[in-house]
């Protein structure tokens, strides 16, 4: 399974592209940076901490790219029959592509908390330790990047059903992330339905808003569901649409 | 010697339709054999299933003694195949393709080696997606090579390479042979497969209807000559009065060789009798495409 997960992340930083996104991820936060330092009323400090100076946007958009090709480019290359004939089983190849896909989201937003950090003492005098509320400062933000990671992985675990189906790499990189985008519409709406129909809160779209409840409560007030629950939930769909990926990707012929 | 791979009584069906009947063969260590069939044979799909890549609905694989199925692939460590066409990243250079697969084991030097064995050095450094259609083509067969297996099946090695790369391989699976590897090879070009297989194995709507050695095959119908003289009309009736069967081929006469008889000599002794002028006489075996397509004709007949 190492040597899988290993020949992954071979492809996965060999690609030019990668690189590129990551360079354009740092750059987009360092603007944002210096345009607050030029125009400080523009955002507080605070807000472009808790927005990773807006790199968070991009870490899901780029783990959601990734993980729509890392299926379908082995089927439009023709080289899943390579992946497939050596000693390993077809479970061990999707399982080292959903790990490499995890790595592949904490490296991308531990690159971005990085620069979160050195941006916040360099560029203004944001201070980690302060106490607001509940939470010092670096608490707060940590419980963010907890509910960040789990609506991530609900996110993942849906584009990589896609990615199973498709068998261009081109038009599952785009689903994907125009399925993210529509996914987020579709949970807006049917959040706004749940005081209609309560039944609805356990729908899988309900479970997108983990990552703002998890850190700020209130939201359980739109959802219906406590925090816990969200959690959970989450995750046990995350699990379900990982094994329909799974199953999606043993009945491809190569 | 012992055998490598054993392919027992093999059945695969796509929903209704049956592609493999049955088909038993093996290969033994060291080597070469050549699997051809008309185009739906089955020949794809016999490699798929030596290579645990589709279930198959009866009989089994072994390779080196373990058995091989879609579940079970331990036994396919020591194998190297190219199947039906090249697998490649459009991003990654050649030499990143063989790092990528090789093994830790001497990785630097066989890289090295099957890149100078196909002379792949002067574009091994550039981006797959730069490659010409034969350059992908070795690249597939050196992905398979790379690792020194003890099994290699290929399948249409031959595509799109150019008749210095034909020799290149042809050579590279020799040595290999002889170094004890196994290969199973389908081809459609069969004067190639002719001169490195040391079996064949012809298959035709999903059954072997014939498994033999290269040599067998070329004296299937025994061994014929072709008789150039200076005087065709002289030389047949020459061959008619010492009761000599011949048939012609353009200028030539065409005797049947039968040993025990010894034809050939004397259809050499009535035409110096008659002083028949002899100019050459060349020796003909029956080549694989001859028997090929007469198998496959006279298993069309019988079905």
């Amino acid at each position: 399974m190492g040597t899988l997960i290993k020949q992954e992340f071979y492809k996965l930083f060999h690609k030019t592209g990668t690189w590129i996104a990551i360079g354009i991820m740092v750059a987009l936060q360092i603007v944002f940076a210096i345009v607050r330092m030029v125009n400080p009323d523009l955002f507080t400090l605070g807000d472009l901490v808790s927005l990773d100076f807006m790199g968070g946007g991009l870490v899901i958009i780029l783990a959601v790219a990734a993980t729509a090709s890392v299926v379908a480019q082995e089927f439009q290359f023709g080289t899943m029959k390579q992946l497939l004939y050596r000693k390993y089983y077809r479970s061990q190849v999707f399982i080292s592509k959903v790990i490499t896909m995890v790595l592949y989201l904490f490296i991308l937003q531990a690159i971005a908390t990085i620069v979160t950090v050195v941006l916040s003492v360099t560029t203004g005098k944001y201070d980690w330790l302060k106490v607001v509320g509940k939470h010092a400062n670096w608490e707060t933000y940590g419980i963010s990047v907890i509910g960040f990671f789990l609506v991530s992985l609900l996110l993942l675990s849906v584009v990589l059903l896609l990615s199973t189906l498709l068998k261009s790499n081109a038009a599952a990189v785009s689903t994907g992330i125009v399925g993210y985008f529509l996914m987020n519409i579709a949970s807006g709406i049917f959040i706004a339905l749940i005081d209609k129909w309560e039944f609805l809160k356990w729908n899988p779209f309900t479970f997108l808003m983990v990552g703002s409840q998890v850190a700020n409560e209130t939201y359980s007030k739109m959802t219906h569901l406590s925090t816990p629950v969200m959690i959970g939930g989450s995750l046990v769909y995350t699990v379900l649409f990982t094994v329909i990926a799974y199953l999606s990707f043993r009945k491809r012929s190569v | 010697m012992s055998t490598v791979l054993t392919v027992d009584h093999l059945d695969k069906s796509f929903g209704s339709k049956q592609v493999l009947h049955g088909v038993d063969f093996f290969v033994e260590e060291g080597h070469v054999a050549g699997l051809v069939g008309p185009n739906g044979a089955g020949k794809s799909t016999i490699m798929k299933a030596i290579l645990g890549l589709i279930p198959v609905n009866g009989g089994g694989v072994e390779i080196t003694g373990q058995p091989v199925s879609i579940t079970s692939h331990q036994a396919l460590r020591k194998v190297g195949a190219l199947i039906e066409y090249p697998g490649i990243y459009p991003f990654l250079t050649g030499q990143q393709h063989l790092e990528l697969f090789a093994d830790k084991h001497n990785k630097a030097a066989n890289i090295k080696e099957i890149v100078d064995a196909l002379g792949m050095g002067t574009y091994i450094n550039r981006k797959a997606k730069l490659y010409s259609l034969g350059m992908k083509q070795k690249l597939g067969i050196a992905q398979a090579l790379v690792n020194q297996p003890k099994l290699v099946i290929l399948d249409e090695p031959m595509n799109g390479l150019d008749p210095q790369a034909v020799k290149d391989l042809r050579d590279i699976i020799r040595k290999m042979a002889a170094n004890g590897t196994s290969f199973l090879i389908s081809s459609h070009i069969l004067s190639e497969l002719e001169k490195v297989a040391d079996d064949v194995l012809i298959l035709n709507h999903g059954h072997i209807v014939r498994e033999t050695g290269m040599a067998e095959l070329a004296h299937d119908g025994g061994v014929t000559y072709e008789i150039t003289t200076g005087n065709l009309d002289q030389a047949k009736a020459a061959l008619a009065t010492a009761n000599v069967a011949f048939t012609q081929n353009g200028q030539n006469l065409v005797i049947k060789d039968d040993e025990a008889v010894g034809t050939l000599n004397q259809a050499l002794y009535a035409l110096v009798q008659h002083g028949v002028a002899i100019t050459a006489v060349d020796q003909k075996t029956r080549d694989l495409e001859a028997s090929f397509l007469d198998m496959v004709q006279k298993d069309k007949k019988e079905a």
